[in-house]
């Protein structure tokens, strides 16, 4: 008992260092975390605990360069997240990981990045951003191409305008009021607007839906399959391969073996609708 | 290799108790034979083709608990408010899980080679990196005593797939019925030290006689997505029991809970959870993976067997015949799933 073993199901303390109101349905939290650091790659994730609510996954939308703090970006669904949502500066939080496959960084170096994010997809990506306009040299053209319904739905509004002066950043709203000027329409309208070479790559994050058609357009298009990445989502509660509630056709398990997977490992059919 | 009496053969569990195991094993209870831990009234039993329950009842006991944890939660005469505990200052509040890992060693005495092949299975999943804690602590040190067995009903069909000895490395004695008494044979050092013996035996298993033979041709996941299970399914009501009984299913949810008597101690468990109940894939907003009961039914058996043989190279299903014995509907994938060849 006095060497304990690692054991992957115990939470590590860690406090709630800030709340940003992001859109209507979404906030973040900014973690400290409590005599541990974090190590892990754009496209991870963690099991976020609150105290007498419970646990639920989600992606770290903050930047690896920080192993200090972890940056979750909440979106209102059930328990769990409503919880998240009245939690304030101060709070003690617990936090199991991070687990999961990340996206391949050392490979994407040198080559083109086709970002394509809808709604609270865009939280499993931000990581991956933010790594790339940190190491900007590192990579070819980034385009960001991010769709949400309506203005009141952008997460992270401030923020995309710093991205822009990095990043060439594509706004689109599928159901904009009158005020919006930018564009109008889904992020499947406007994909032809991205040029993509030899040397592109791509990585999306949304609703199965989109994702699917998404990446159907982009490898009619031309990218090969294992060239187009997605996050994908399942029910989870181990996070480490022991539960089987995250597996997906083919036999593999979302938390162990994805979140990250390439168009060329699984079966699009099988991503959901 | 001791030719041992009934008398003996208890004289073993009882020697093994006395070692610190746990023993549990075969028993009668109610019209069913049951694994139980064997104590002074519990009698042990021989004459048996299947169990209820099954080893992963006790390596991954329904409801276990992870750790415990302290929160604010109080109850107010308006209902249940939770504070969330805060951290001040320079000395912060944080939670503090309370693990206590499982103790005590387990020793199963008198199961079927069907039953040795699901703990092999389970260590598969369970022992793959990273290792479950839980289950390892358990697991260390396990004893395991064979029963060998002659003949099967007619739900058993281990041979089908593979299942009909004991893996390598996984008995540690050997009992064979024979007349009045039973032939043990140690397999494992500390087989033979029971026996009070030297060395290890290699034995000719028997290889139990079965009712029907199948031939499956699963690997293949398309092969399952082919087939229409809506008539073979008519008369299941989604009972779940099949999971239940099933000695590989290890498909587990993970719970805070506390007692609103008290609802400050939260205990952070572990239970079973079956993939033929719609919650097994809902995910929040809404979208259920797994939609109805013909969707379920291939999940199990796709798990069963193309996943586990793409995961962990082998079967996961050891032909128990369980999953339809005790089926309120007896509900028989066999056919659905491969040809009947004897
Ligand atoms: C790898 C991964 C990354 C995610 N990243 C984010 C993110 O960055 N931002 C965000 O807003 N959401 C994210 N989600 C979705 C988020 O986990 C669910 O919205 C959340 O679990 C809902 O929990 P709840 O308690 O509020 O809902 P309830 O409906 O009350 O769910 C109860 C429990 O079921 C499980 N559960 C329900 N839905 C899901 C789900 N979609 N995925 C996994 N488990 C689920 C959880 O254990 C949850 O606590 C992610 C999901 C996965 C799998
Ligand atoms: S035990 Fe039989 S009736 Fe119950 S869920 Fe399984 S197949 Fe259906
Ligand atoms: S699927 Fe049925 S026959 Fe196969 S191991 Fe499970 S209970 Fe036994
Ligand atoms: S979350 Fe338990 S296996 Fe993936």
């Amino acid at each position: 008992m006095m060497t304990m073993e690692y054991n992957p199901y115990l939470p590590r303390p860690a406090s709630v260092n800030a709340v940003r109101e992001e859109s209507l349905e979404t906030k973040t939290l900014r973690l400290s975390l409590i005599n541990w650091r974090a190590t892990f790659l754009p496209g991870q994730f963690v099991q976020l605990l609150l105290p007498g609510v419970g646990e639920a996954p989600f992606c770290i939308t903050s930047s690896p360069s920080d192993p200090k703090h972890l940056e979750l970006t909440i979106m209102r669904r059930g328990l769990v997240t409503t919880a998240a949502h009245y939690m304030r500066p101060g709070d003690a939080v617990g936090i199991r990981g991070p687990f999961g496959r990340p996206f391949p960084v050392e490979s994407f170096k040198g080559k083109d990045l086709v970002i394509v994010a809808t709604g609270i997809g865009i939280a499993a990506l931000r990581s991956l951003i933010l790594y790339t306009i940190e190491n900007r040299n590192d990579f070819g053209d980034v385009t960001l191409l991010y769709g949400a319904r309506f203005v009141e739905d952008l997460v992270y509004r401030e923020e995309l305008k710093s991205w822009a002066e990095k990043i060439k950043v594509i706004v689109t709203l599928s159901k904009p009021s009158e005020k919006w000027k930018g564009l109008k329409g889904r992020v499947t309208d406007h994909l032809d607007t991205i040029k993509l070479g030899e040397n592109s790559l791509a990585v999306i994050c949304g609703s199965p839906a989109v994702m699917v058609s998404v990446a159907k357009t982009l490898i009619e298009k031309g990218l090969e399959q294992k060239d187009v990445y997605l996050s994908m989502e399942r029910h989870m509660k181990c996070g480490i391969g022991k539960c089987a509630r995250c597996m997906i056709p083919g036999g593999f398990m979302v938390c162990k073996d994805g979140p990250v997977f390439s168009a060329g490992e699984i079966n699009l059919e099988d991503v959901g609708e | 290799m001791a030719k041992l009496s009934w008398h003996e053969i208890l004289g073993l569990i009882t020697e093994l108790q006395k070692r610190g195991f746990d023993v549990v094993g075969p028993s009668s209870e109610g019209g069913v034979v049951k694994l139980l831990p064997l104590e002074e009234n519990t009698k042990l039993e021989t004459n048996y083709v299947r169990t209820l329950n099954s080893p992963k009842d006790f390596l991954l006991p329904n409801k276990e608990r992870l750790f415990r944890y302290k929160s604010t939660a109080t109850v107010t005469s308006y209902g249940l408010k939770i504070r969330f505990p805060t951290v001040e200052g320079p000395c912060p509040i944080t939670i503090v899980p309370e693990y206590s890992p499982p103790r005590g060693r387990i020793a199963f005495f008198g199961i079927h080679p069907c039953m040795v092949n699901s703990i092999r299975y389970l260590d598969k999943v369970m022992l793959s990196d990273p290792a479950d804690p839980y289950y390892k602590a358990r697991r260390e040190g396990l004893f395991i005593a064979v029963l060998e067995c002659d003949e099967g009903d007619e739900y058993c069909f281990c041979k089908s797939v593979g299942c009909e000895k004991v893996p390598n490395g996984y008995a540690d004695l050997s009992i064979k019925k024979e007349g009045d008494g039973f032939v043990v044979t140690p397999r494992s050092p500390t087989g033979s030290s029971l026996l009070m013996e030297e060395g290890v035996e290699q034995i000719e298993e028997t290889i139990p006689k079965m009712k029907e033979e199948y031939l499956f041709d699963a690997k293949d996941e398309k092969s399952i997505d082919l087939k229409d299970p809506a008539n073979l399914l008519e008369d299941c009501t989604i009972c779940s029991s099949c999971t239940v009984v099933c000695p590989t299913c290890y498909c587990s949810d993970i719970q805070d809970r506390f007692s609103l008597m008290d609802p400050s101690n939260v205990e952070r468990i572990r239970t079973r959870m079956s993939c033929q109940r719609k919650s097994y894939s809902s995910i929040a907003g809404g979208v259920t993976f797994l939609r109805t009961k013909n969707e379920r039914f291939k999940w199990r058996m796709k798990h069963k067997f193309p996943f586990s043989e793409r995961m962990y190279g082998i079967s996961g299903c050891v032909g128990c015949g369980n999953c339809i014995a005790f089926c309120p509907s007896r509900i028989d994938f066999r056919t659905f799933l491969g040809r009947r060849v004897a």
